[in-house]
């Protein structure tokens, strides 16, 4: 008896050992938090009786899911944390909360109008306004838009050349590929290609929905999880599984759907894998075979981003990395870099997501790679803003090393 | 100028009869001394279920008491609102029960029986029942819905003494009953020792109540009476965390571990019955016996229990008045026996008070103070069931959350929860006062400081019938340190803390070791290393 | 992924054996699920090039012939950690390196011998103060080899808490555990 335990998200295998509250990152900034235990399962307990006992202060949690990773007795203590949120924090989510989450909705709007956008974006008495209307932090420097967006590229540059390979694959690109930097998405079906494999979209992509979640958007974001698991199971009928490139969008895929929006995954969970591992598993296995540029070299640092270590596959990007015979890499001490998605960008926030950034920066500033790698685009942000190191997805590193013609050469017979 | 140690009566037992027999008897102006050898509540009082009957459960046998127990449900729910949660309740019908002769033909029995009672019942589909409490048994086959909900006997009991000396009543904790003083035969009063000084003394009264649950057994004796008692021990399991929000009663004739009851922040399943002789009253141990039996008929309630975790097990002992024709003791009437004793056993100035059940105290007290009253020529009458208890005159969590200044804390309204309307009494003057001392249960070192001041608190057993401190998953692993340093500054008695906190970590092991496996073995094994291993954690040398 | 080393469990045991054995040449990863190390030898070990899976946990376990080929993880699916040897510091109760149920304990990962009385009564002693004997109960090892039913596991080394006779309540525990780790290192170093 008592073998397992099927409460909602384990929270009463909760042992009360605390050690959740040294890793939290809000908690060791922010007194106004109670920390993820007392957040959590404590409160789970509470709001089971009456939901008077919803805190406020949850709002905090910048759900890093660092406790998760630490956590010895497997409760899902961010997920609480996330589920009490939707059921109890009834507010309506303000305009700029909406603003910051819809990436899919603002997105194409901005991509339009991109070096208007920009301009704006960067101009420092706009940045004040937004500071005081909507509650962005004016220190931010807002991810830029750009102009063509990684679809239509796709759709001129790459589309028609796809179907030639054997082997195929469906994209998730996700927001920031599409509006912000394309150039990940073009490095991507250049490595793909490379491999031999070809990369097709996936019809009817939405935003994955993290933001909205985070923003407390949860109509919104539970029909997008719909229409993504939807057109995930067309993909795979097909015969295509499904790639991604970010780490917080395959979080959300995996755990969030069944876990915070009910939304049922289990047909196409074991279909999606995020590119890193993707890669390794198939150079690992002999199946894709890399022909590395002669000459190649760099020293680099590896930051593991927090919903990374909660996957649980950081060692697929650095055992990945490594596989590049010029590549020296160094593994960044595990730290948050403090912005967690919209979270950092948020007035209320700057100053502790700054703050807990800082053991990670001071840890950059030492090792002084030539530059960072990290799946993260989020945590990009807040690196390149925060250290002035510029951050490279590990795609584009891959994208960079490989002797693309010669690899196609290999894989491609 | 009266002598200190003369009243008008002395009620010997402080458990829930004894306390609401204080309350009354102080509320009708009688001078009330009240001893207890213990705490307050340390009895059966503190030991069941805290199950606010409706009365269903003994519509179809027993009638009388039926009609007790809803008319009483009735009146707590007016004057301890503090202290009573309106759950509902459910009476389901299981497969199985068909064969063994309680299908939905005794349900129709059981729903007529309800009604003539008095008790609302209605019957609702097996689909209604799980839409109502998402836990039950999914296979039931007949449900019915009566008004039961849950009664925290602490509070309660608490509340019932604070108000007896908000009425004048004198109250004597950790003071046991040696002796009676005599003349002929006529009861003068008591012989007492304090049990923490070692110091007897002598008090008289005009009338003394013998309100101690089966230990009355004893007192009876000493007056030459004798009170065929029936000890009947019943073991129960408190979960980790409220697994229903619904009570859930199995419609059949009475039985072991058919009633799941939610209270405050856990879920407890009982009870047995097993008769067991007067002098193991004061060291009950749940068996691995009780254990497995009250498991498998929780999950027939409830099936996840089965993977629930389980706290800690405890026991009480029934004060029933014996029928030595039944050896179950389950068709026992849980009737009110009030006995005076000049008219039964010629025995002058003696009343005994006994049988019944929490949820009948209020009445068992009344009947007490009017037998009381009676023998004293006075003649004021009863206005217990009308006034409300302290805590309890705006009970409702969501009005007394509203008197903080700003957004009320966790342990603010831990505290409102608790101590409802009394909550103006937690001075939360520093930061450190706002602090949680317990983080399970939510407990602060104000309210902390406010129980030991005004609740009569003198270790860390009493301090947890008054908050809860120390009852969370943890059972005390990390609050057990820090609250004994609270309570033993609070009591001005800084060097106490060792001894406060060695003595409940005992009693905090005692009711896990019942059901040290699985994850209570994990907190145990944490419980070991905090307070043995140097280094608790290895990330402490960070 | 292959390892000359996986060491189960991040724990004062699991870390120092994988150190140690990080440091002399061999390539060490640490599966440790939940945070019970510290940061100073979670550094040193990653300073020393060790692999940790922070956050997983192994799941099952290939056994053929008294050896342990390989083990899979939670989180790392069906993407196999192999190794020549293995360090169990999985832990006690509390970490799940031994499981107990009503009636039985029992090691979870791959059903090694565990020494334990098997009446419960016997467990606990009345006063948390004193000695509790269900502390004391844990894996047997022969020649620093788990066994199971009686067979020896030539390439499994226990350390730590898992093992029968170490418990965190023993004043010396810190020595104690250290040292089992210590014997499972010299033992692999020896192979």
């Amino acid at each position: 008896m008592q073998e397992t335990n099927i409460s909602t998200k384990n929270f009463e295998q909760c042992q009360k050992c605390s050690l959740c509250e040294t890793v939290c990152p809000v908690m060791a900034n922010n007194p106004k938090y109670g920390g993820p235990k007392r957040s959590g399962p404590d409160g789970e307990r509470y709001r089971l009786k009456n939901g008077i006992f919803f805190d406020d202060s949850l709002k905090y949690c910048l759900n890093c899911k660092r406790c998760e990773v630490a956590c010895p007795s497997g409760v899902k203590i961010a997920d609480l944390i996330q589920q009490a949120r939707i059921d109890f924090g009834h507010k309506a989510p303000k305009l700029r909360d909406v603003m910051l989450a819809s990436t899919d909705q603002v997105g194409p709007l901005a991509s339009a109008f991109a070096p208007l956008a920009n301009f704006a974006l960067g101009l420092s008495p706009v940045k004040g306004l937004m500071d005081l209307t909507i509650g962005v932090d004016k220190h931010r420097t807002l991810p830029k838009y750009s102009a063509e967006t990684f679809v239509h590229w796709y759709k001129k540059n790459a589309e028609g050349s796809q179907n030639k390979f054997k082997k195929q694959i469906s994209y998730y690109h996700g927001c920031y590929a599409n509006y912000n930097y394309p150039q990940l998405g073009k490095d991507f079906v250049a490595v793909m290609n490379a491999f031999g494999i070809g990369v097709q979209l996936i019809e009817g992509e939405r935003c994955c929905g993290v933001a909205k979640i985070a923003n407390g958007m949860i109509p919104a974001a539970t029909r997008d999880a719909k229409t993504n698991v939807d057109a995930f199971y067309r993909s795979v009928k097909e015969g295509r599984d499904i790639v991604t490139v970010s780490t917080t969008c395959t979080l959300t895929l995996l755990e969030e759907y069944p876990e915070l929006l009910k939304v049922d995954n289990s047909l196409v969970k074991d279909h999606i894998s995020l590119v890193e591992q993707f890669l390794y598993k198939g150079i690992a296995s002999g199946e894709l075979k890399p022909v590395w540029k002669e000459g190649w070299k760099a020293r680099a640092a590896y930051h593991c981003p927090c919903h990374q270590e909660r996957l649980g596959w950081g060692i697929f990007t650095t055992e990945l990395l490594r596989m590049i015979p010029g590549m020296e890499l160094v593994e960044l001490e595990s730290n948050c870099c403090g912005i967690a998605g919209t979270y950092g960008f948020k007035k209320e926030n700057y100053k502790v997501s700054q703050k807990i950034g800082k053991p990670l920066f001071d840890n950059i500033a030492a090792v002084a790679p030539e530059f960072v790698a990290c799946e993260c685009e989020t945590c990009k942000w807040q690196i390149e803003m925060s250290t002035g190191v510029s951050v490279k997805n590990p795609v584009s590193i891959l994208a960079e090393a490989l002797d693309l013609e010669k690899t196609a050469e290999l894989n491609c017979r | 100028m009266p002598n200190k140690n003369e009243f008008d009566v002395i009620v010997i037992g402080g458990g829930i009869t004894g306390a609401g027999t204080a309350r009354d008897c102080a509320m009708r102006g009688l001078r009330v001394l009240l001893i207890e050898r213990h705490d307050i509540a340390t009895g059966a009082t503190g030991r069941n279920h805290g199950l606010l009957h409706s009365g269903a459960r003994y519509a179809v046998k027993d009638s009388e008491s039926a009609e007790e127990c809803i008319r009483e449900n009735k009146i707590l729910r007016r004057i301890a609102a503090n202290c009573v949660e309106d759950t509902g309740g459910l009476f389901i019908t299981l497969p199985e029960d068909e064969e063994s002769g309680y299908g939905l033909d005794y349900q129709a029995k059981f729903l007529e029986a309800c009604n003539k009672a008095g008790i609302e019942a209605r019957a609702i589909s097996p689909r209604e029942a799980i839409e109502m409490e998402p836990s039950v048994n999914p296979s039931l086959i007949g449900a019915v819905v009566v008004p039961d909900g849950s009664v925290d006997p602490f509070r309660l009991c608490s509340a019932n003494v604070t108000d007896a000396v908000l009425h004048g009543a004198k109250v004597l904790v950790y003071t046991e009953f040696l002796d009676f003083i005599r003349e002929g035969d006529t009861i003068l009063g008591v012989k007492v020792l304090d049990t923490r000084s070692g110091q007897t003394a002598e008090y008289r009264a005009a009338v003394t109540v013998n309100a101690a649950g089966i230990w009355g057994h004893g007192v009876a004796a000493k007056a030459g009476v004798n009170i065929g008692m029936y000890p009947a021990k019943g073991a129960l399991l408190v979960f980790g965390h409220r697994v229903n929000n619904v009570v859930i009663n199995r419609c059949r004739k009475s039985a072991d571990g058919d009633i799941l009851v939610p209270g405050d922040s856990v879920t407890v399943i009982g009870t047995t019955s097993t008769k067991v002789p007067f002098e193991e009253c004061d060291h009950m141990e749940v068996t691995p016996e009780e254990v497995k039996l009250l498991l498998r008929e929780g999950c027939a309630l409830c099936p996840s229990l089965a993977s629930t975790r389980i706290l800690r097990a405890y026991a009480g002992v029934r004060p029933l008045v014996a029928d030595d024709s039944d050896p179950t003791g389950r068709s026992i009437s849980r009737g009110i026996v009030c006995l005076d004793h000049e008219a039964r056993d010629g025995v002058k100035g003696f009343v005994s008070i006994t049988g019944g059940k929490l949820m009948t105290y209020r009445l068992m007290a009344e009947l007490a103070t009017d037998a009381v009253c009676r023998k004293l020529g006075v003649n004021k009458s009863c206005t217990t069931a009308q006034t409300p208890l302290p805590g309890s005159m705006d009970g409702r969590i969501e009005n007394v959350s509203k008197r903080f200044e700003g957004k009320p804390t966790a342990g603010q309204k831990g505290a409102a929860g608790r101590q409802g309307d009394m909550v103006g009494k937690i001075l939360f003057e520093t930061e450190a006062d706002k602090q949680l001392v317990c983080e399970c249960e939510n407990v602060t070192l104000a309210e902390i400081k406010y129980a030991v001041r005004e609740l009569g608190v003198s270790n860390l057993e009493d301090l947890r019938r008054r908050t809860r401190v120390g009852m969370g998953t943890c059972q005390g692993t990390l609050c057990i340190g820090k609250a004994a340093k609270a309570l033993a500054e609070a009591l001005g008695k800084p060097e106490l803390a060792g001894k406060l906190a060695a003595d409940y970590l005992d009693e905090r092991w005692k009711g896990m070791r019942a059901v040290g496996w699985g994850d209570t073995l994990r907190e145990m094994e944490f419980m070991q290393r905090v307070y043995k291993y140097q280094k608790p954690f290895s990330y402490d040398e960070v | 992924m292959k390892f000359d080393v996986i060491i189960i469990g991040g724990g004062l045991a699991g870390m120092t054996a994988a150190t140690e054995l990080q440091k002399s040449g061999l390539k060490c990863a640490v599966v440790a699920e939940g945070l019970s190390l510290h940061n100073t030898s979670r550094k040193e070990f990653a300073e020393a090039g060790g692999t940790l899976l922070a956050g997983d946990r192994v799941v099952s376990g290939k056994l053929s012939s008294g050896k342990l080929l390989s083990v899979r993880t939670e989180k790392l699916g069906d993407v196999e950690l192999e190794a020549a040897d293995f360090v169990l510091a999985s832990g006690k109760y509390f970490s799940r390196g031994i499981v107990a149920d009503m009636d039985k304990v029992y090691e979870p990962l791959f059903g090694l011998d565990v020494e334990y009385d098997a009446d419960r009564s016997a467990w606990f002693d009345a006063s948390f103060a004193a000695p509790q004997k269900f502390l004391e109960f844990g894996v047997k090892i022969c020649n620093c080899h788990a066994l199971k039913d009686g067979e020896e596991i030539i390439n499994l080394f226990p350390a730590g808490e898992v093992l029968a006779g170490i418990s965190c309540a023993q004043g010396d525990a810190t020595d104690r555990i250290r040292s089992s780790a210590m014997d499972a290192v010299s033992a692999i170093r020896r192979k």
